[in-house]
């Protein structure tokens, strides 16, 4: 058990550090100088710079790029560890760290709330796909339904967005809040949030359930031609518990695995549904950085990914024995 | 009395090519505590007909016609009556089943225990903990099981065995009227086999049930039931007591089976052959094992052994144990799949482990292997053609690749216009693993190394598979080192035999004196393990098996080879 939870941590490590190198290593390979760009961006806004020359050793030192390149990346990976990613050069100087911050409970939120629900939605569909018991009607439906999977999520927002919301009224169009309410633990604020939450997160399920839907299905198949499910069929058991129990039970393993895969690309955001959405997520947030070489975001949103992904599977690994006795600790 | 009367019934499956008719006009009843036995080849249709009577058949098969009585039922005893819920209640409370596949029939992320008690509660109703603790107890005691360890496992943490002892305590706790055994003992080993097989007898004469067991061994069937019903196609061609079967089978289909098991000391079924041709002589032998042992961590699969072959001659020699005494492990080792812990394997004097890329290329095209599974064999996506024609032009041979396939098939007695252009899923287990012995063949090996080749197909057909396998010695000089669990098999085709017993050699000879007249505790205990289609020969009961198991256990430390004679060209040594 010692020698298994130490071989992880050792693992969680690594693949932490490993990323968090290579994402000091790859801008590095980038023609653009940051602080040209700097200058670019504020030439473009004022004109011509007096003094460019000396701005720009200036700026050149101020960021360390004189220093040795062990030195530059020694400091990064101290400041990396202490998750102080440096200064926003699009918003200067607002600290990475605290973009984040801000960013990352929306995009959690409402990111995790969209998975868990297209997981359960996904898999539950998915086995009744194959389920010999399953209503007929829904063994059409459930295909069919298939044809959202194809969509991509910005046109299931905006129709999500026109069905119930310019038309039916009954979610707000945009935004994480409502204006008239006070953020904080409240329990109107509570209940905005959520109620704004349901459009994006919707517009997601759609698009993604039927990820795990087939993949369920597949995973079914096997499960249902098991001699295990056979036998279960000939104890007598009732339907639904053999569905559950013999079936899901044994099905939904890999897909687990999937959904720890999963939880680190959400932070990342679905882009496109917090933009459309105006919601202030890590999504928005990314893409504003890219649209203006906001490097320093860009490698603190890159290591947060990394860092989700590398603990999700972790937890998953801390968890798998418990789910599936044949992983035993330390084998 | 009888339980169960199935008559006049009908099984069809419709399919894109029209309707199948897999069971036509069956009629046959079970009494109560008699043991009725199924055989026939597969898609005789014989699991199906006994899946019947549990309304339990793959899809999209459907009763046609026919009635199916269980004669415990109130009222309408036709259980194709049955409502779906008045079905799964007659499941195992009244008609029990025990799955074929021992690995594989419990549901791999419960505990042992919890997969009685939801039987129990799903039949009974909820009850205390204590009260399914102590069904749970009962049912695993009754199959010799310790309740207080194996109740608290999970499947994967037993042995074959000792899962279908599990599957037959589920069977029988909730005493039904009929217990139906599909094929339940042919994933074990002979010893295992007897000890499953009289632990489900015992069972079922303790609580009165009929029994129908399903099967293709013709030898078990012998040892195990009081009646026989042979299916051919669907068709009940015969029935009756087993003595009137074995000892004046009227149909010939019948007859057939019979004469296809293999016998220790009976008729052989090989080709008869001039004198071999001889393969090319060498200086140095063309496998030699040096000392060569394997430990997987503490576990040693294979104690310190040597041998030598030498290839002038061609020869057969067997290695027979049952699973987990190491003898796939010397497969793998002389294959190179495997580093030996400690010794060497030598091919022609150079050793294998330490070849380069083009030693190791010419190795493997000499020597070829032929494994158990022939469904796992192929890759699904090619033709046979592709299949038999690519290593043919990897190892870069010379000729028609075309006339060379023809050739293969045709000398392991396969119709080539009739498989090469076909995929493999479109071929039955036999075809393929002949095609297995055909794409061997065809890269001209100087060694084969088959490891359980014929155990997977039915009965009838390992006889043959066998007898083309026999030939590429005989009339292509090819040496075969033949890895096996069935003696009697071995007994007939081999030159030299070893027993393997925990990794070490317990008896070797030439197979007229090991098998016919063992002289190792170990090897005459899987001699008399085996079930003959004899019945004036005693296969012992229960407590038998269960005795022979403790002696078994009793065999420990180093045990010497007990050496039974020499044949030129071989010779064998421990350490």
């Amino acid at each position: 058990m010692a020698r298994y939870l130490a071989n992880r941590v050792f693992t969680l490590f690594l693949t932490v550090f490993i990323a968090a190198t290579l994402i000091w290593i790859i801008p590095r390979l980038s023609p653009v100088n940051p602080v040209d760009a700097m200058l670019g961006r504020m030439a473009s806004g004022g004109g011509t710079i007096e003094n460019s020359g000396a701005l720009l050793d200036q700026l050149t030192e101020r960021f360390g790029f004189n220093d040795p390149l062990i030195v530059q990346y020694w400091l990064y990976i101290k400041n990396t560890l202490t998750f102080d990613f440096g200064l926003s050069t699009a918003s200067f100087p607002t600290p990475v760290a605290q973009m984040i911050a801000t960013a990352l409970p929306w995009t959690l939120g409402l990111m995790l709330l969209a998975l868990i629900l297209t997981f359960i939605i996904g898999n539950l569909l998915g086995a009744l796909m194959v389920w010999e018991h399953t209503p007929r009607p829904w063994k059409v439906v459930i295909p069919a339904a298939m044809v959202f999977t194809s969509m991509p999520p910005i046109l299931s927002g905006l129709l999500l967005m026109y069905v119930f919301s310019s038309t039916l009224g009954w979610f707000p169009l945009t935004g994480a809040y409502g204006i008239r309410v006070e953020p904080g633990w409240s329990l109107d604020f509570i209940g905005s949030v959520a109620h704004h939450g349901i459009l994006p997160a919707m517009s997601i399920v759609l698009v993604t359930f039927g990820f795990w839907a087939l993949g369920m299905r597949g995973l079914m198949i096997t499960v249902q031609g098991e001699d295990y499910t056979v036998l279960a069929k000939a104890k007598g058991l009732r339907k639904r518990y053999i569905l559950y129990k013999y079936m899901i039970r044994n099905a939904i393993l890999p897909q687990i695995t999937a959904f720890a895969l999963k939880i680190g690309m959400l932070v990342a955001g679905q882009v496109l549904v917090e933009r459309i959405f105006a919601y202030p997520g890590m999504g928005k947030l990314l893409y504003d950085a890219i649209l203006t070489q906001d490097y320093p975001v860009i490698q603190g949103v890159s290591f947060v990914i990394i860092l989700m992904t590398a603990l999700a599977v972790f937890f998953v690994d801390l968890l798998y024995p418990l789910i599936d006795p044949r992983i035993r600790l330390g084998a | 009395m009888s339980v169960l009367d199935i008559k006049n019934i009908h099984i069809d499956f419709p399919t894109s090519k029209g309707v199948v008719h897999a069971v036509t006009d069956v009629t046959l009843s079970v009494e109560k505590g008699r043991r009725i036995g199924f055989i026939g080849e597969s898609g005789s249709g014989k699991t199906t007909t006994a899946l019947a009577a549990m309304r339990m058949l793959a899809n999209p098969g459907f009763v046609a016609s026919g009635e199916v009585h269980l004669n415990s039922l109130e009222g309408d005893t036709n259980v194709l009556h049955l409502d779906e819920e008045g079905m799964r209640r007659v499941r195992l409370r009244k008609i029990s089943y025990i799955p074929q596949g021992a690995m594989n029939s419990l549901n791999p992320v419960m505990r042992i225990e919890s997969q009685i008690w939801d039987a129990v509660v799903a039949h009974e109703g909820a009850m205390e903990q204590s009260a399914l603790l102590e069904r749970s107890n009962t049912a695993l005691d009754g199959v010799g099981l310790d309740p207080k360890v194996v109740g608290r496992l999970y499947p994967h943490e037993l042995s074959g065995g000792m899962k279908q002892r599990v599957c037959i305590a589920i069977g029988t706790c909730l005493t039904p009227d009929l217990i139906i055994a599909d094929e339940p003992t042919s994933a074990l080993d002979v010893i295992t086999q007897r000890h499953v097989m009289q632990t489900l007898r015992e069972m079922q004469e303790k609580i009165g049930a009929g029994l129908i067991l399903i099967g293709h061994d013709m030898g078990l069937m012998a040892q195990s039931v009081d009646d026989i019903a042979v299916l051919k196609k669907g068709v009940l061609v015969e029935f009756g007591p087993v003595r009137r079967i074995i000892e004046g089978a009227e149909h010939p289909y019948t007859r057939e089976l019979i004469s296809s098991v293999p016998l220790v000391g009976g008729e052989s079924f090989l080709h008869a052959q001039a004198a071999p041709p001889k393969g090319e002589k060498l200086d140095v032998p063309l496998l030699e094992l040096d000392g060569v042992g394997k430990q997987y961590g503490a576990v040693t699969a294979l104690h310190p052994m040597s041998f030598a072959l030498d290839g002038e001659e061609p020869k057969i020699i067997s290695i027979v144990g049952q699973s987990g005494s190491g003898k796939s492990t010397m497969g793998s080792l002389m294959l190179g799949f495997n580093d030996p812990t400690t010794g060497s394997v030598n091919f022609k004097g150079d050793d294998i482990n330490k070849m380069n890329a083009a030693e190791r290329l010419e190795f493997r095209k000499q020597v070829q292997a032929v494994f158990q599974d022939p469904y796992a064999c192929f890759n699904p996506f090619y033709r046979v053609n592709h299949a038999l024609k690519f290593p043919f032009e990897n190892f870069g041979m010379q000729g028609d690749v075309d006339a060379a396939m023809h050739e293969a098939c045709e000398a392991v007695g396969l119709d080539p216009s009739l498989v090469l252009g076909r995929y493999p899923h479109q071929l039955s287990g036999g075809q393929r693993q002949r095609l297995i012995v055909a794409r061997a063949l065809m890269l001209s090996p100087k060694l084969l190394i088959a490891d359980e080749p014929v155990s997977m197909v039915d009965a009838s057909l390992r006889a043959t598979i066998l007898a083309n396998i026999h030939d590429l010695k005989d009339k292509h000089g090819i040496s075969i080192i033949y890895i096996t669990h069935d003696l009697a098999t071995a007994y007939h085709v081999s030159d030299y035999v070893m027993v393997l017993y925990h990794g070490h050699v317990v008896e070797a000879g030439p197979p007229k004196d090991v098998i016919g007249d063992p002289q190792h505790a170990y090897t005459r205990l899987l001699i008399d393990s085996i079930p003959w289609p004899d019945l004036d020969r005693d296969w012992g009961d229960a407590g038998d098996a269960r005795a022979a198991l403790d002696a078994l256990a009793q065999i420990g430390g180093t045990p010497e080879t007990v050496y039974r004679g020499d044949i030129p060209g071989f010779t064998l040594r421990q350490g």
